[in-house]
């Protein structure tokens, strides 16, 4: 049909480019400008701050406080997710639309009201620890604030809905019947797990890691109030950086290391899922 | 004997597979029902005896104490979270089309420029949208941080390319055969477009839009460097009251953010079923 479908993509590309261009080139360009505190800065162009990023074991270990945290996080949503979108994926009744419900109401939460659950389940004489002390796992009430497991299970609270749903995905892709011809022929359920399901879906579980690795490391909110100012995580970092030291340029090299970061590990998730499409292997 | 154990074994291999999954599910949905919990506290001596779970009591007494700059906070999350689903599905239903239906070169450019907003950690927006403004408040004397127009430019850019992902997905399983089938029966063009087309795509507008909506109204990262003392979205508002004045109101307001949350989601479900929202692409929360 002879509709000229071009136009309708001309004022969203403005707009888009606009803001995308603009608001990229201001701040990256802000970071090349000397710090000088209190929000003044230099008018030279300078490579100061990445020299003091790269050099700074202060700025250093809080690069790799933000990865540890992201791995483990991305790693355990991995753990947790995994069983749980192969049960709704496998289920026959109506429950598994139920099941699925669950998983997006808690993604629609914002992650704020999630943390106020967290600080009354993790309180000292809260449902948590009373239980724990009470069947004696702990000797004393387990806090998860101001440490990075307390980072973790936040971050855990916001990617855990995002993973379950792309591994349902992805395990949707394996057909059940090469699940019940390997049992036909004799392998136990660790078999088939062990033989078919991990095999096949790994190269989306690789991909799903990377995501989910990467919304970790550019997790602000959850990090910021389970960290409770004791636990920097880059995204922390720059929001402390420029709000509470003033200092503009430098939180705007902090934060185009982390962009820089998280678009290197964003090109090499989208290529493998590009490979896997060509496979067929996944439908994302 | 053999077939006994085989069936005990299987019995036994579910129930722990159900009780593992239970856990994930008690992991993810607890925060939330506690939250719900704790609002119908009564009013205590202490304020920290207000905070029990389960509650001890049945009251709505904290409700009817929620701050007023709470309820204003609300207000204007609601307002931006609107304001942010309509732009984006205005400049997100035409973007899709148009990288759809035609054929311009550079279309995978183009697509990468609609989903950069996705790719770029929101903190990052956040902090580059702030000297946006701050640069173009020092050219032209209007600063647009701490202002509606900031707020929405923001919420915005990170809210369309959800539109733009559903629609795709949408438009791509769309049969053009169809269209044509119309037009060969005489129906013009754009009669056709909004006859056949329109009413197939809607579901992903729906699902956008609604992604869009949650988008805005749960972020934190971009609103806390555009907002403004006494100007201020709600999950900002109580991100620092949390440092600040952590009080059982704040479990009451939450509450009422819950039921909002689900009652838009179950309106979207009902119009388009959630196995359509699903298929049009994951939520992906903020955060």
């Amino acid at each position: 049909m002879w509709v000229r479908w071009w136009i309708l993509l001309i004022p969203p590309l403005i707009v888009g480019f606009t803001l995308v261009a603009a608001s990229q080139f201001v701040f990256l360009r802000a970071s090349f400008f000397e710090d000088l505190g209190l929000g003044r800065v230099g008018d030279e162009l300078v490579i100061e701050n990445y020299v003091q990023f790269l050099t700074d074991g202060f700025y250093l270990k809080i690069l790799w406080v933000t990865v540890k945290t992201s791995a483990l996080a991305a790693l355990s949503t991995l753990i947790l997710g995994f069983p749980v979108a192969y049960l709704i994926a496998r289920m026959r009744s109506s429950w598994s639309m139920i099941l699925l419900a669950g998983i997006v109401v808690s993604t629609f939460i914002t992650i704020v009201i999630k943390v106020y659950g967290l600080i009354v389940i993790f309180s000292a004489n809260g449902l948590f620890n009373q239980t724990m002390l009470a069947i004696g796992l702990f000797d004393k009430p387990f806090s998860v604030f101001g440490n990075e497991t307390g980072v973790v299970i936040g971050l855990m609270h916001f990617t855990l809905g995002f993973g379950v749903l792309l591994l349902y995905s992805i395990i949707q892709t394996i057909p059940k019947s090469l699940e019940s011809a390997a049992q036909i022929h004799g392998a136990n359920r660790w078999r088939v797990y062990y033989r078919i399901i991990f095999p096949l879906s790994l190269p989306g579980v690789t991909a799903m890691l990377l995501m989910v690795f990467n919304m970790c490391m550019g997790a602000f909110t959850s990090a910021a109030l389970l960290g409770g100012g004791l636990v920097f995580t880059l995204p922390v970092m720059i929001q402390r950086i420029v709000m509470m030291d003033i200092k503009y340029s430098m939180g705007a090299t902090i934060a185009a290391v982390l962009l820089v970061s998280v678009i290197i590990i964003n090109l090499l998730s989208i290529y493998l899922l590009r490979r896997l499409r060509a496979a067929h292997l996944v439908v994302v | 004997m053999k077939f006994v154990t085989y069936r005990l074994q299987k019995a036994i291999g579910r129930f722990f597979f159900g009780l593992y999954c239970s856990i994930s599910y008690i992991f993810l949905l607890s925060p939330m029902v506690v939250v719900i919990g704790t609002s119908l506290n009564g009013p205590t001596e202490n304020v920290e005896a207000s905070f029990t779970f389960p509650p001890d009591s049945f009251s709505l007494y904290w409700y009817t104490q929620i701050p007023e700059g709470q309820i204003d906070a609300l207000l204007l999350s609601f307002v931006l979270a609107t304001v942010a689903s309509l732009c984006g599905c205005l400049l997100g239903v035409p973007a899709a089309l148009g990288l759809v239906r035609s054929n311009v070169p550079g279309k995978a450019l183009i697509s990468a420029i609609f989903r950069a907003p996705l790719q770029i950690p929101a903190i990052v927006t956040g902090i580059a949208f702030l000297q946006l403004f701050y640069w173009i408040g020092d050219l032209t004397g209007f600063y647009w941080q701490g202002s509606i127009i900031g707020l929405a430019l923001g919420h915005i850019f990170i809210a369309t390319p959800y539109v733009v992902g559903t629609v795709t997905a949408i438009l791509q399983r769309f049969d053009t055969r169809l269209e044509e089938a119309a037009v060969i029966h005489g129906a013009s063009p754009r009669r056709a477009f909004f006859r056949v087309t329109l009413p197939v795509i809607m579901p992903g507008v729906y699902a956008g839009a609604l992604y869009a909506f949650m988008v805005s109204f749960s972020d934190v990262p971009v609103a806390i460097f555009l907002s403004s003392p006494g100007f201020v979205t709600y999950p900002v508002e109580i991100f620092f009251a949390l440092e600040n004045d952590f009080e059982p109101s704040l479990m009451a307001s939450a509450t009422l953010v819950i039921i909002i949350c689900l009652l838009l989601l179950l309106l979207v479900q009902k119009v388009i079923g959630l196995d359509a929202l699903l298929k049009v692409g994951g939520s992906r929360g903020v955060g």
